[in-house]
């Protein structure tokens, strides 16, 4: 075992699969120097031609990566923060997301969008959006959530060999985190739902930051409620068994999500539940995700997206 | 172009000094880990701002550039340093209110938002322009913008769109030759973003972006022929920025830091000194008056900041209120 953080762990799974598949190269705009570090010390690596910085173009950027996907590539395209995909939509949800269907299947876009999402650090408007569920409204995409850096790394590994286009957003807040990475190589595969915290009273689910709330309050909560905390790790595909198994032994689910509320991922998730396991729920499923208004920036941010506090009343009020 | 007043170059020179010292203070702010959210230093791009704003009228419309948050252009146009410090704090004497970190708004005089996303601007811009035409009282628009922003096609779909309907749009573009951390070079096939503008049959013309003379002048003659229905036009300053890309980040270019002889060298053509020798050299400055001008915008500053700390954040229960107009 050794100790990486969350970047170094994407960095990490980049080499390897660079190393590994020679079609595998990254776009975007930085990448060699890498404002976010998820790319740090690739160019010297790989070279230019392999770690390209690219014009300010979220569009053609995304556009060139798809194209570059359909003619053989496995390109991964660096759009930098998360909301900057809307600027690319035309290319990641109409072009990416719907080349195989619309080519009756022999035309395939294997590629990642990656960029980093979430609330933090004031940021405010447009650059501080969890943009999971639109991604989901446009079926063809897969979506990738990693919560720590183990997750972080097998997941973009999995990401890179996937025949599809996966969009896999990192969070701000969890660029530091560290934790420990086997020595050997491994591949988590998507749709592989992990308990991340075992309990018997109430069922979390939560992705990205907020599975680091949940952890939080289930600790706080332990002398009350046990507290069993499900991280999803990606939402399509989705591991939806692990979920509902999780929901008849505690028959009560809280679902945090720091994508707005309305037609959110927790909305979507919720009605899942209440069709595949109504009879074993003994409460309502209950939502904490960001409110629905744009993310505030400066001091106001707090006010707009979920925080720990929260889910404890969330989870409080499961089992009063 | 008639010889500029006394006045007119005095003016010029003290928005100079103003916008420097607004930006050195943000700076310092951001290095003791007062600002909120994060600060693009303007220094070096003064020139821009402060020239092309000289000539513009209160109801004139301008998009603002991200560089020093848009205050070069700002102070020019008549809005107060003041609010843009308690916005970087958080105030809801900010001018967001306080809630929206940097996308700064003054009506009043006629700064309608600044955009998150780097290049939107073009396409706004030229709705502004568009609803001036409709309006038909001579307003236009002035929009400032980096090389980076010309990369997107949203500068290109504008600028067609604008130059089809004759548009009083002015797009001023801030070239300083980086992006972020990728050199322009890297990036575009041409050496001048003026030559872009052949392409949509508009005038194109490159500025010294140091010279604050220079870009009244070129922004002053773009103003004129807009004012007169006669469609937008695209100016290129040539510039560069003495400080890294935002506050806390090292000043890198590819994966080396920027090699310090260029910043130096390019900072013999510093806005504010270049000026400054200009008008001493004139005799329209004297050093009692320099040493005047720097006393009063060291106290404006002072004073805004302390304005800053001061002030209340602002409510929260605002928040649903600013979803929806009412
Ligand atoms: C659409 C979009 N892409 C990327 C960014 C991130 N970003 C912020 S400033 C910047 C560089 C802008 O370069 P330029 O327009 O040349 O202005 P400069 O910073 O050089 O003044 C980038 C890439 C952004 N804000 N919006």
């Amino acid at each position: 075992m050794k100790t990486l953080n969350y970047w170094q762990a994407i960095s990490e799974a980049f080499a390897e699969e660079m190393e590994r598949d020679e079609t595998v190269f990254i776009i975007g705009e930085n990448v060699q120097e890498s404002p976010f570090m998820i790319t740090k010390g690739l160019v010297e690596r790989f070279g230019p031609e392999r770690v390209m910085d690219a014009p300010l173009s979220e569009l053609a950027n995304a556009g060139a990566t798809v194209g570059a996907a359909c003619a053989g590539y496995r390109p991964i395209c660096d759009l930098t923060f998360a909301d900057f995909i809307y600027c690319a939509a035309d290319e990641v949800l109409l072009k990416a997301a719907q080349q195989y269907f619309a080519h009756n299947g022999q035309v395939n876009a294997p590629c990642v969008f990656v960029g980093v999402a979430g609330g933090g650090f004031g940021t405010g408007p447009e650059h501080s959006h969890v943009p999971s569920a639109m991604i989901l409204n446009n079926p063809g995409l897969k979506l990738v959530l990693p919560s720590t850096p183990y997750d972080a790394k097998g997941l973009m590994k999995a990401a890179i060999r996937d025949n599809n286009p996966v969009c896999y957003f990192f969070h701000k807040k969890l660029m530091g985190l560290t934790g420990e990475i086997p020595e050997e190589e491994y591949v988590i595969p998507l749709g592989q739902a992990d308990i991340k915290r075992k309990g018997s009273d109430v069922t979390v689910v939560a992705t990205l930051y907020m599975v680091h709330h949940a952890l939080t309050a289930a600790e706080k909560l332990k002398d009350e409620i046990s507290v069993e905390v499900i991280d999803p790790r990606s939402l399509e595909p989705l591991d939806m068994d692990t979920i509902l198994e999780s929901v008849k032994k505690t028959n009560r689910v809280v679902i945090v999500d720091e994508d707005t509320e309305r037609c959110g991922v927790a909305a979507e998730l919720g009605q899942q539940i209440m069709e595949q396991a109504f009879d074993y729920l003994d409460a309502p499923v209950r939502r904490v995700c960001s409110r629905n208004m744009p993310v505030a920036g400066a001091a106001m941010e707090k006010y707009t997206i979920p925080n720990a506090d929260q889910v404890i009343s969330a989870i409080r009020s499961m089992v009063e | 172009m008639p010889e500029l007043t006394k006045d007119q170059k005095l003016a010029l020179y003290r928005g100079l000094v103003r916008a420097r010292k607004y930006d050195e203070l943000n700076v310092r702010m951001a290095s003791e880990g007062k600002l909120l959210t994060f600060y693009h230093s303007a220094q070096g791009h003064e020139a821009i701002g402060v020239g092309a704003c000289s000539v513009l009228r209160k109801d004139d419309y301008v998009y603002m550039h991200i560089r020093g948050h848009g205050v070069p252009y700002a102070i020019g146009k008549g809005i107060d340093p003041k609010n843009c410090v308690a916005e970087h704090l958080g105030k809801a004497t900010g001018w967001g209110g306080g809630i929206t970190g940097v996308h700064m708004v003054d009506k009043e005089n006629g700064v309608l938002g600044v955009g998150g996303t780097i290049g939107s601007c073009f396409v706004l811009s030229a709705g502004y322009a568009l609803a001036a035409k409709k309006r038909g009282k001579g307003q236009v628009c002035v929009c400032f913008t980096g090389d980076g922003g010309m990369q997107r096609g949203q500068a290109h779909e504008a600028m067609n769109m604008a130059a089809s309907w004759k548009l009083p749009v002015v797009w001023v573009v801030e070239n300083n030759l980086m992006a972020w951390f990728t050199p322009f070079c890297d990036t575009s096939a041409v050496k001048d973003i003026a030559q872009v503008a052949k392409a949509y049959d508009m005038p194109g013309v490159i500025v010294d972006g140091m010279d604050v003379f220079a870009v009244r002048e070129a922004v002053e003659k773009a103003v004129k022929r807009a004012r007169k229905g006669e469609g937008p036009s695209l100016i290129e300053c040539k510039t560069y920025r003495f400080r890294s890309h935002s506050e806390g980040r090292p000043d890198a270019c590819h994966n080396k830091l920027r090699p310090q002889e260029e910043i130096e060298k390019w900072k013999e053509r510093d806005p504010v000194k270049l000026c400054r020798e200009r008008l001493l050299e004139e005799g329209v400055l004297t050093v009692e008056l320099m040493d005047g001008i720097e006393r009063e915008y060291a106290v404006e500053m002072e004073e805004a900041e302390k304005f800053a700390l001061e002030s209340p954040y602002p409510d929260p229960s605002r928040l649903p209120e600013i979803v929806y107009a009412p």
